[in-house]
């Protein structure tokens, strides 16, 4: 019996990957790469890095589970900010082109790879977890689902720094301003039935620049691969912060 | 001593999309930046309109033979149509919490950003034609 191997049909695009190498380079620098990629096929953008990293194996970033929840494979895909592994080539690529660049505001590492560090110091400064005064219960600290439910649309961030490395206001202030991944964590808190820290937590953001530099751009909504809106959350801090000083 | 960081940052400002939102603010931030300048010019001319009535006349006659200063006036009141139409819109989102949301806040961007153009337009069909 004969069996017929199916043939992909294969179109080339071009990629231009952001390079710089620190033991090499003393700029960074675009190379183009060209790739094959199947016609009648979609590939996300992680994949279509993976067959350019073939051809240049010195080409780095950074990637995990490869489906959108792990988030380290953010970039600037095309100028929008990005997870590649959950970016469909057919909507990020223009003409046949394809660039691929770090993320914004952060010092590169290599090639894709940014210093995260900034991005988690200012997590850090919102002391992203339960702050509880009470003795422990000697079960769970229960909640109604309608406090739950308040919960719905903060939890989900998972840090992969999309949203505040979009962020003008970050760019200009990285070390002031918290940046719209902090604050959604802050608000995660602060709405969180459990907490008991909602003064001290409002007391560490008032002051002119940890919260108040949100200009309202809402590219972190823009980009954010999970579909939250930190815009919302900073705007239910602001309220909050205003209406106590009533 | 800290030790300097030669790391490379990407940051190509026209290479990065930003919504019409975004847009919109960087803008209100420039028409906010130009008009503290050209509010200078506008002060004297004030001061000028006011001083007596010949010099209020003179004013007008400069006003409508200086193509300069016509042009500064004409970029003075599309700044300020500018300035407060996008500024209403942030308090208006600050206050009430309108256009929060991606779709709505863009809508209302380009509301707003239309009816500056239109306004732009009319101001320069009054001034110039």
């Amino acid at each position: 019996m004969n069996s017929t191997i199916p043939t992909e049909e294969l179109r080339s695009i071009t990629l231009s990957v952001y390079r710089f190498d620190p033991g090499k380079d003393k700029k960074a620098y675009m190379q183009d790469i060209e790739i094959e990629v199947p016609v009648n096929k979609d590939l996300m953008v992680l994949d279509a890095l993976v067959l350019a990293k073939k051809q240049e194996t010195s080409l780095s970033f950074r990637r995990s589970c490869g489906e959108g929840v792990c988030g380290s494979d953010g970039m600037n895909i095309n100028g929008k900010n990005g997870l590649a592994c959950v970016t469909p080539l057919s909507e990020a690529i223009k003409g046949e082109k394809l660039v691929v660049k770090p993320m914004p505001g952060l010092p590169v590492v290599r090639d894709l790879i940014v210093d995260m560090k900034q991005f988690f110091d200012q997590l850090e400064k919102v002391k992203p977890y339960l702050i509880t005064k009470d003795e422990a219960p000697e079960q769970e600290r229960k909640q109604s689902p309608e406090e739950r439910e308040k919960l719905d649309g903060l939890y989900e961030c998972i840090l992969c720094g999309c949203c505040s490395t979009a962020c003008p206001s970050f760019w200009w202030n990285p070390d002031k301003f918290l940046g719209p991944a902090a604050l959604l964590q802050s608000w995660r808190f602060i709405a969180d039935s459990r907490d008991q820290a909602t003064e001290e937590r409002l007391d560490d953001l008032d002051d002119a620049f940890s919260l108040y530099r949100c200009h309202g751009i809402m590219n972190c909504v823009s980009v954010c691969p999970k579909g939250l809106n930190p815009t919302e959350a900073i705007s239910n801090i602001r309220k909050k912060l205003i209406n106590r000083k009533k | 001593m800290k030790e300097k960081d030669n790391r490379p940052v990407y940051l190509n400002l026209l290479a990065i999309d930003l919504p019409i939102i975004g847009i919109s603010s960087i803008l209100h931030r420039v028409s906010g930046f130009a008009l503290f300048l050209i509010f200078i010019i506008a002060v004297w001319m004030l001061d000028r309109s006011l001083s007596s009535e010949e010099e209020f006349l003179n004013l007008l006659e400069d006003l409508n033979s200086l193509v300069l200063l016509k042009v500064i006036f004409y970029l003075f009141l599309v700044g300020i149509v500018y300035h407060s139409l996008i500024g209403v819109k942030k308090i208006i989102s600050d206050f009430f919490g309108i256009g929060e949301d991606l779709r709505s806040g863009s809508f209302i961007s380009w509301i707003y950003n239309v009816i500056s153009l239109l306004v732009s337009i009319l101001l320069f069909i009054k001034f110039f034609i």
